[in-house]
Formats: C-alpha cells, sequence, structure tokens
C-alpha cells in the first residue's frame, strides 16, 4: 500500500522543483491540496509564485480550490498557464 | 477523428490522408511552428514541449467533438509535437474537413485558439545555453544612489 501522494510537475513547476516528480508522504486520513502544495512551497522556495497561477489535477480531474483532500495512492498535476501551439 | 502527441517530426501528408472523406470539399490546414523569437537579448534557438499526456488526450477530444458539433467539421486531426524542437520545427498540426470552405477555416481556427488556451502543452525556450528559468537571477541590490544618465 501506498503512503505517499506523487505530485506531477511541468514546465515552470519543474523547474523551480529540479525534477518532473516527487513523492510526498501523507497520513492515511489524506491531507488538503492546499496542505500538500504549502509543504512542497516550503521546501521549494522558487515554486510558490508558480503555484499561484497553476491549476491542480487530480487522478486526471481538475479540482477547484485547494481544499479537495488528497490521499495515499492519489496523483496530482501542477499545471501552470499553458504555452502550446 | 484523432489527436496525437508525438516525439518525431509530424507528417503533414498523413494528416492530410486522414483527412480523407468523399462528401468534404475543403480541406483547411493550420501549421504552428517554432519561431526564432529574442529571449533577453539571445535568439532562440529551440524550444523545449511538453505536455500532460493524460489531461491533454481529454482536452483535444473535447474540442474536436466541439469542432464537430459547432461548425459541422466532418473529419478532425490534431497532431501536436514535444521534445525539443529547432527553430523551424513544426510543432503542431491542425487539420479540418468539411463539406466547404468557410467552416472548415472556422473549425480549424477555433481548434488552434481553443488549443492555446485549453490544452496542457507548455513550451520552455532554448537559446543554447541553460533554460530560460534557470538562468533568471535574483535582481541587483540597491546600493547608495543611483547612476545618472
Amino acid at each position: 500500500m501506498s503512503s505517499t501522494v506523487r505530485v506531477l510537475l511541468f514546465a515552470t513547476a519543474r523547474e523551480a522543483v529540479g525534477r518532473p516528480a516527487v513523492d510526498r508522504p501523507v497520513p492515511a486520513t489524506g491531507v488538503t491540496l492546499g496542505a500538500l502544495l504549502d509543504d512542497l512551497a516550503r521546501e521549494h522556495r522558487r515554486l510558490a509564485p508558480v503555484l499561484r497561477v497553476s491549476r491542480f489535477v487530480r487522478n486526471g480531474r481538475y479540482v477547484r480550490g485547494r481544499s479537495a483532500r488528497v490521499r495515499p495512492g492519489d496523483e496530482v498535476a501542477v499545471h501552470p498557464p499553458f504555452s502550446g501551439g | 477523428m484523432s489527436a496525437e502527441l508525438t516525439t518525431r517530426p509530424i507528417s503533414v501528408a498523413r494528416v492530410v490522408a486522414a483527412l480523407a472523406d468523399p462528401p468534404s470539399g475543403g480541406v483547411v490546414l493550420f501549421l504552428g511552428r517554432v519561431r526564432a523569437d529574442r529571449v533577453g537579448g539571445r535568439t532562440v534557438r529551440a524550444l523545449f514541449y511538453e505536455a500532460d499526456p493524460t489531461v491533454a488526450a481529454r482536452r483535444f477530444a473535447a474540442l474536436e467533438r466541439e469542432a464537430v458539433r459547432r461548425y459541422g467539421a466532418r473529419k478532425v486531426r490534431v497532431v501536436h509535437r514535444v521534445g525539443r524542437l529547432p527553430v523551424g520545427a513544426v510543432s503542431v498540426v491542425v487539420g479540418v474537413a468539411a463539406p466547404h470552405r468557410a467552416p472548415a477555416f472556422a473549425a480549424a481556427r477555433f481548434l488552434i485558439e481553443r488549443l492555446k488556451r485549453e490544452v496542457p502543452v507548455w513550451k520552455t525556450e532554448r537559446t543554447g545555453r541553460a533554460p530560460r528559468a534557470r538562468r533568471r537571477r535574483p535582481p541587483p541590490r540597491r546600493r547608495g544612489g543611483r547612476r545618472s544618465g
């Protein structure tokens, strides 16, 4: 059983952390998305401004706000503003 | 109808072949290419494209369905390249086949505009040195008075 949440980081979020993904330990009861991201931003200070303009995906679906709960085994993706084309 | 992310050069001929459809008298193609922009006094030599494939696939599919519904496009094909692309390389191709030219143009325009806003694809400049974000430095500390002139 996984006790971590995988956070996928794209573009400026990846550059701020230096890796395309990080695994964060979370309690079995889960944490809010906001708490998970705040924790990550404390460790990677360049990530904070990126998170302020990003959207977030939990298990393949966009979530609104930061109160959504993430539990062990979940996957969260950080999507900075898009720039494809 | 289909969309695709690929790390390989996009074959325009294959996109056109995928749009074969006897009732469609109009085919419109949009090609996006890597532009040699100036960034921080240096000329971009390449762009690095990346995507979130799971979410991108879903958004592509939704946009294609909408292009069909809104404009009556009969066939739609979108291919976006990811990875390191040199200046001049084709990064995206949008192809639409419709019975007449007006809906084909409208649907192609719709697709590329919405793709840029709604599909999780990102590009980072490569100027031949380190990536742009890594070259950022904190602003210089102000000491004493300003330089004149």
